[in-house]
C-alpha cells in the first residue's frame, strides 16, 4: 500500500515540543509541521462536539494594522463593511482582487478606531503582508507582522466556556458572538474572542509566544483535548467553513463561493473588486458552491468531478466521511442551473460514476449557538 | 511507537502482511499502516474471482485523512473477501491481523513467496519510513 509521503516544511510552531510529548502524528500544512491527530480524528471530533478540545492554530498570521486612516484602509481593500463594526467586536470578511476572486478570508478586531488585529491564512502571510504594503499609498497606517511574537489557541466545543471562566478575570458569560476581550489567565494578558472555525461554542485566544507553556497546559489541565488539523478539517466541513485554496482562492469569487453575504454593497465606499462582485451579486454566477451528499458507499475528495447525464457540471472542493452525520459529506462547484436542493447527479470515483444529491447546508448546525 | 508485529507473519515492503495456508494466503495491511493511515472509514473491496498480479491494486482504502491503495502481495485469483470489511472498515484499525483482514488468495506462484520479507527485514522498512 501507498502511505502518505511526508513533504518537507519549513516551520515550527512555538507548541512543536508539547505535540511531540503529546504523541501527536506530524504532517506538512502550508509550510508549517503540524499535529494532524493526537490520537483518533474521529475521537476528536467527537470531544469537540460533545466537550472541549483544544486546538494550535499558531501557524496562521497575525498583524496588527495601526494609525489615523485604519478604517478607512481596510474599507477599500475588504469586502465587508466595517460600519458594522465596533470596538471590541471582530469581522469575517474577504479581500480580493480587482476581478472578484480572493486574496485571502480572514478576521479583524477592532481595538480601537485605530488600531486592528488581523488574523489570516498560514499559507498566505507573505502575500497578505504584501498586497496590505502595495494598497498603502497615502492612508496613514502602519502594519506590523507580529505572527513569530503571538501564540494562537483554539477552544472550541459546548464545555469551552465553563473550562475558561474560572482561570480568566473577565465574565466570559458577557461576551457575545464575534466579541473579545482583553484579560489575564494566570495573570498572563491574553485576547478571548467568542470566535471558532468548528460550529461550535467556543473560543479563539491570542497571546505573547513566551507564556505559551503556562498557557496550553492551564487548559489542558482544565479538561480541555488536544485537537490535531485532521478533526479541524472534518468539524469545519460539516459546518460549511470555507477553506481557502479549497472554496476560496485566488480563481473563485466569494459570490462563486456562496459566502455573498461577505460581499456589502457599501454605499459611497469604493473598494477592490467592488463592480466584479456587486455585478456577480446582482446577475448571479455560471457556477455556484453547494453541499452535496454521496448516495452510495465511498467517500469523495477535492477535485473529482460532477457529471449530469455525461456532461461535466462541476468539482468537488472538500470532501469526506462526516463523523456526526455517519455519511459522506461534500462541497462543490457546480454549473448553477443545477444548484437546486434535490437535484441528482454522478460523480467519477477512480473511473466509476456514484451517485450523488445536492443538500441543504450546513451539514451540521448547533441548536442556540451563542 | 511499538506496533504488534506478529513474528509467524510474511510482510511487503508496501506494508500488506501475509499469512500462509496451504496454497492460499490471507492478507490485510500492517499495524504498522493501520496506525499511519488513521480511522478507516470505507474500503472498496474486489471482487471474487479476479485474477492479479503482484502489484496490482486491489482496494481502495479510505481513511479520514486521505485514501491509500491495497496492493496485491502476491499474484493470484481472490477466492474470498472480508465481507464484514463493508460495514466495518475500523476492524482494520482494532484487529488488522484478525477480523481486520482484507482477502484469500490462491496463489499462482508459490516462488513468489520467497520474495517476501521476514520480520527482520520489515522492522528495517518501517525504520526507514519513520525517518
Amino acid at each position: 500500500m501507498d502511505l502518505i509521503t511526508k513533504e518537507k516544511h519549513e516551520k515550527y510552531t512555538p507548541l512543536h515540543e508539547i505535540h511531540l510529548k503529546l504523541g501527536a502524528r506530524m504532517i506538512e500544512f502550508a509550510g508549517w509541521l503540524m499535529p494532524v491527530q493526537y490520537k483518533s480524528i474521529l475521537e476528536e471530533h467527537e470531544i469537540v462536539r460533545t466537550h472541549a478540545g483544544l486546538f494550535d492554530i499558531s501557524h496562521m498570521g497575525e498583524f496588527i494594522l495601526e494609525g489615523a486612516d485604519v478604517i478607512d484602509f481596510l474599507q477599500h481593500l475588504m469586502t465587508n463593511d466595517l460600519k458594522l463594526l465596533e470596538e471590541s467586536k471582530s469581522q469575517y470578511s474577504c479581500m480580493c482582487y480587482g476581478n472578484g476572486t480572493v486574496v485571502d478570508d480572514m478576521i479583524y478586531y477592532e481595538e480601537t478606531p485605530e488600531r486592528f488585529r488581523i488574523i489570516i491564512n498560514a499559507g498566505n502571510i507573505r502575500k497578505d503582508f504584501q498586497w496590505l504594503s502595495e494598497h498603502l499609498g497615502t492612508y496613514n497606517v502602519k502594519i506590523s507582522d507580529v505572527s513569530a511574537k503571538r501564540c494562537r489557541l483554539a477552544l472550541q466545543g459546548p464545555k469551552s466556556d465553563k473550562l475558561l471562566a474560572p482561570l480568566v478575570d473577565s465574565d466570559l458569560s458577557a461576551l457575545n458572538r464575534f466579541f473579545f476581550t482583553k484579560c489575564n489567565l494566570n495573570e498572563i494578558p491574553i485576547i478571548i474572542a467568542r470566535t471558532g472555525y468548528t460550529g461550535e461554542k467556543g473560543f479563539e485566544i491570542s497571546f505573547d509566544i513566551k507564556s505559551v507553556e503556562t498557557i496550553w497546559n492551564a487548559l489542558q489541565r482544565s479538561g480541555a483535548s488536544p485537537i490535531g488539523l485532521g478533526a479541524r478539517d472534518t468539524l469545519r466541513l460539516e459546518a460549511c467553513y470555507s477553506l481557502y485554496g479549497h472554496e476560496i482562492s485566488d480563481t473563485i469569487t466569494p459570490i462563486e463561493a456562496n459566502i455573498g453575504w461577505v460581499v456589502k454593497e457599501k454605499k459611497g465606499i469604493d473598494f477592490i473588486g467592488k463592480d466584479v462582485l456587486l455585478r456577480q451579486k446582482a446577475e448571479g454566477t455560471s457556477r455556484i458552491l453547494v453541499g452535496i451528499n454521496l448516495l452510495e458507499r465511498g467517500i469523495i475528495r477535492q477535485n473529482y468531478k460532477l457529471f449530469k447525464n455525461g456532461e461535466y457540471i462541476g468539482y468537488v472542493t472538500s470532501g469526506g466521511y462526516s463523523p456526526t452525520l455517519n455519511k459522506t459529506i461534500g462541497l462543490a462547484f457546480i454549473k448553477t442551473e443545477y444548484r437546486a436542493i434535490g437535484t441528482e447527479f454522478e460523480i467519477e470515483i477512480r473511473k466509476k460514476f456514484l451517485k450523488a444529491i445536492v443538500v441543504s447546508t450546513p451539514f451540521y448546525r448547533k441548536k442556540n449557538n451563542k | 511507537m511499538d506496533y504488534k508485529l506478529p513474528s509467524e507473519l510474511k510482510y511487503t515492503p508496501t506494508h500488506e502482511w501475509v499469512r500462509v495456508e496451504n496454497s492460499l494466503i490471507v492478507t490485510g495491511i500492517s499495524d504498522y499502516a493501520q496506525h499511519q493511515l488513521g480511522d478507516i472509514v470505507y474500503i472498496e473491496l474486489p471482487e471474487l474471482g479476479a485474477i492479479f498480479d503482484k502489484g496490482n491494486v486491489i482496494e481502495e482504502i479510505e481513511s479520514v485523512k486521505a485514501v491509500s491503495e491495497f496492493l496485491m502481495p502476491l499474484s493470484g485469483e481472490i477466492i474470498e473477501v472480508n465481507e464484514k470489511l463493508a460495514n466495518n472498515p475500523e476492524l482494520v484499525n482494532s484487529s488488522p491481523y484478525g477480523d481486520g483482514w482484507f482477502v484469500k488468495i490462491k496463489i499462482s506462484d508459490p516462488k513468489e513467496l520467497e520474495k517476501l520479507l521476514s520480520l527482520d527485514d520489515y522492522q528495517e522498512v518501517i525504520k526507514k519510513d519513520e525517518k
